[in-house]
């Protein structure tokens, strides 16, 4: 398993009390493979790929349990020059805003080539050529030409591109994409997602997808977990989720969204708002907004179920899986 | 056929670009909004949907009264609003409200719920006595799923889902007959989307409303539209009932559009073609001659470089007839079914 990510904790101390941003969140991912996380805001998806990547701000953060394995090394346990090699080279992120993510003084060529010089100590002039040819992979017409330029001097969709170019510098194991396209318009945001995926299969690496969009992540994934209130409530290969989901909330999710087919009929809304997370409801998180709570979701908290038949793991924190499966 | 309650007809936005501090001189526009051509009529959804820069939030601050068109008529009842001034236009502004995208920055943070919504109030007095005032807010609170004791608070304390709510009612205070909606849903989690959506469905039944309902999201403007503008490039390219649009496309901009939607149907992958468009949007300050888009598609010969297409309904399509035949803007149009059909589960 290349990432194993095992019952990780991370809370948030502020003024008004303790924030519990994620908790217990178990996956894995593969090389080759592409995960989806898939929740709404504050449901802790990007918390738990911050604490993946090394990048939680502490304070105000703190992860106050679990285990990040990668590749067999326990990356909590590691030091911050040892976690530093291994950021950029071994694992890298794109983030959802390219225009705030990449530096405005300095040009697309020396950002690009600074993960060289940096971690490959390379020349600068080697740095340079190598920054070209990224973005000659990345599709960006006239690399050459456009290597000296600056952030704002491109549109979403190439600055979002030469994100992706910066990510797979050192060709790395495994990308953590939060919200790669959000930004994006549907037309760029399809060439985006292409581009990512074929890379993706060429360079055989893991990809953590992070979004809010179940379209997007019935497009590219292979497996998708669910989160709502910093737990993985549904966790399935992405044909039998779509298929049949296991979780209310994420059937609630699934008929929420207006289809292209469906017209005339008043959309599926799930009732209520997600939970603040200084006080999180007892029980199952989500019973105050379940249509098919009993007594038991309000006092006892759902372990992930093992979910079967399915064509792969599958698992549900759902007292009624079965229910939600069948009905 | 009722007559149109809004009639748009080429309507223009030209922002001037100026070079020199002292002495200013023109050296070019944006062209945002380059002639566009609509109607609604009562009770009517018409959806507006593009990707962004294409002109489709001018367009809606024009309905509104907030820009001033460069050219090109507006009628409301008939009447051009385009050349009111006064009492007159206030009049009007009355009777055409807009809700706008982003809940966290469209209402005044240091106002209570009571006074944002009732604040049209004090512009339009006429329309509820003084008096009167709080109980009509609490009534609107009501109307939009609000409890009316929250009449004090203050925008920080509500989640993005319950401010649009506020937005709304705030745009239903005057009872007016048309809502601008700019993408009053893009920036809400999918769960509260679909709770806003219904929500301004059923104040549809219930006041009669038009709604011009301007989004990027294509799903959710079929869903809510009875008729649909593509626009690009500050033009609508194509345009029809809902089902004329979504099924039946045949402008290459609105195929390709539609054709980029991700299916939340994992099944689909292998079955959809994917029509992926090369390069960027182009310049509004410099729009391509001829076809504006094709400068992006793949039919593109040399009479589109030459000719501006019309927005009108194709030839070919016009003795036959059936979902085809609605207006597209483009010298090469054919039908292309881009969405497969999708089981309901």
């Amino acid at each position: 398993m290349l990432l194993e990510v095992r019952d990780l904790h991370v809370e948030f101390r502020t003024r008004d009390g303790t924030a519990k941003a994620v908790n217990g969140v178990t996956c894995s991912v593969d090389a080759g493979e592409t995960l989806a996380v898939l929740g709404e805001s504050g449901s802790g998806k990007s918390v738990t790929a911050q604490a993946v990547m090394g990048i939680l701000d502490m304070p105000p953060g703190r992860i106050t349990g679990g285990e990040v394995l990668f590749q067999g090394r326990d990356l909590l346990k590691l030091k911050e020059d040892e976690r530093r090699k291994i950021r950029g080279a071994e694992m890298a992120m794109i983030f959802q805003d390219a225009l705030s993510a990449l530096n405005p003084v300095l040009s697309v060529g020396d950002q690009l080539g600074e993960m060289f010089v940096v971690h490959r100590g390379m020349s600068k002039k080697d740095a340079r050529a190598r920054a070209v040819e990224l973005m000659d992979r990345v599709r960006i017409p006239g690399a050459r030409e456009r290597v000296k330029q600056y952030p704002h001097q491109f549109s979403g969709g190439m600055r979002q591109r030469i994100m992706i170019a910066m990510a797979l510098a050192l060709e790395p194991a495994l990308i953590i994409a939060d919200e790669p396209t959000t930004a994006l318009d549907v037309t760029v945001q399809a060439q985006v997602m292409d581009l990512l995926a074929e890379l993706r299969r060429e360079l055989n690496m893991g990809l953590i997808l992070i979004t809010h969009d179940l379209g997007v992540v019935a497009d590219v994934a292979d497996r998708i977990a669910v989160m709502y209130a910093g737990r993985i409530v549904e966790s399935a290969p992405v044909h039998d989720i779509y298929k049949a989901p296991a979780h209310p909330y994420t059937r609630g999710l699934l008929d929420s969204i207006p289809r292209l087919h469906h017209k005339g009929q008043e959309l599926y809304a799930i009732k209520g708002l997600p939970p603040n997370l200084m006080n999180i409801p007892p029980g199952c998180a989500f019973h105050p907004r379940c249509p098919m709570a009993r007594d038991v979701c309000r006092t006892d908290v759902p372990p992930l179920y093992e979910v079967t038949p399915s064509d792969g793991a599958r698992g549900s924190a759902c007292h009624f899986w079965r229910e939600c499966l069948h009905g | 056929m009722a007559e149109p309650i809004l009639e748009v007809s080429g309507l223009v936005k030209h922002y001037p670009l100026t070079r020199g501090v002292l002495f200013k001189k023109q050296v070019g526009s944006v062209k945002a909004v380059d002639g566009v051509d609509f109607t609604l009529d009562r009770g009517e959804t018409l959806g507006i949907v593009g990707e962004s820069g294409c002109g489709k939030s001018t367009v809606a601050r024009m309905l509104v009264s907030l820009e001033k068109p460069t050219a090109g008529v507006i009628r409301y009842r008939g009447e051009d609003i385009t050349q009111l001034s006064g009492r007159a236009l206030k009049a009007v502004r009355r009777n055409i409200q807009m809700v706008f995208q982003d809940p966290y920055t469209s209402l005044n943070p240091r106002m209570t719920v009571g006074d944002i919504i009732g604040e049209p109030y004090e512009i339009h007095p006429e329309v509820a006595p003084k008096a009167d005032r709080r109980r009509r807010v609490q009534e609107l609170l009501d109307v939009v799923g609000l409890n009316p004791e929250y009449i004090n608070r203050y925008p920080h304390q509500f989640s993005g889902g319950q401010r649009q709510r506020i937005g709304l009612a705030r745009g239903l205070a005057l009872r007016p007959e048309i809502i601008v909606a700019d993408e009053p849903v893009s920036a809400l989690d999918v769960s509260v989307q679909a709770q806003v959506i219904n929500l301004m469905e059923r104040l549809q039944n219930e006041f009669e409303l038009s709604y011009i309902f301007i989004a990027h999201d294509l799903s959710i403007v079929r869903h809510i539209s009875d008729r649909v503008g593509v626009m690009y490039l500050g033009r609508i390219v194509e345009t029809g009932r809902d089902a004329e649009i979504y099924d039946h496309p045949t402008h290459p901009y609105t195929q390709a559009l539609l054709s980029a939607v991700p299916v939340p149907d994992p099944e689909a992958r292998e079955r959809r073609e994917r029509i992926i468009l090369f390069g960027d949007v182009p310049s509004p300050t410099n729009i391509p001659s001829g076809c504006r888009f094709r400068t992006r598609c793949w039919k593109a010969q040399e009479r589109c470089t030459l000719e501006v297409p019309a927005l009108a309904v194709p030839a070919e399509f016009r003795p036959a007839g059936g979902p085809a035949a609605h207006d597209s803007a483009c010298h090469f149009a054919e039908e292309k079914q881009v969405v497969p059909p999708e089981e309901t589960r």
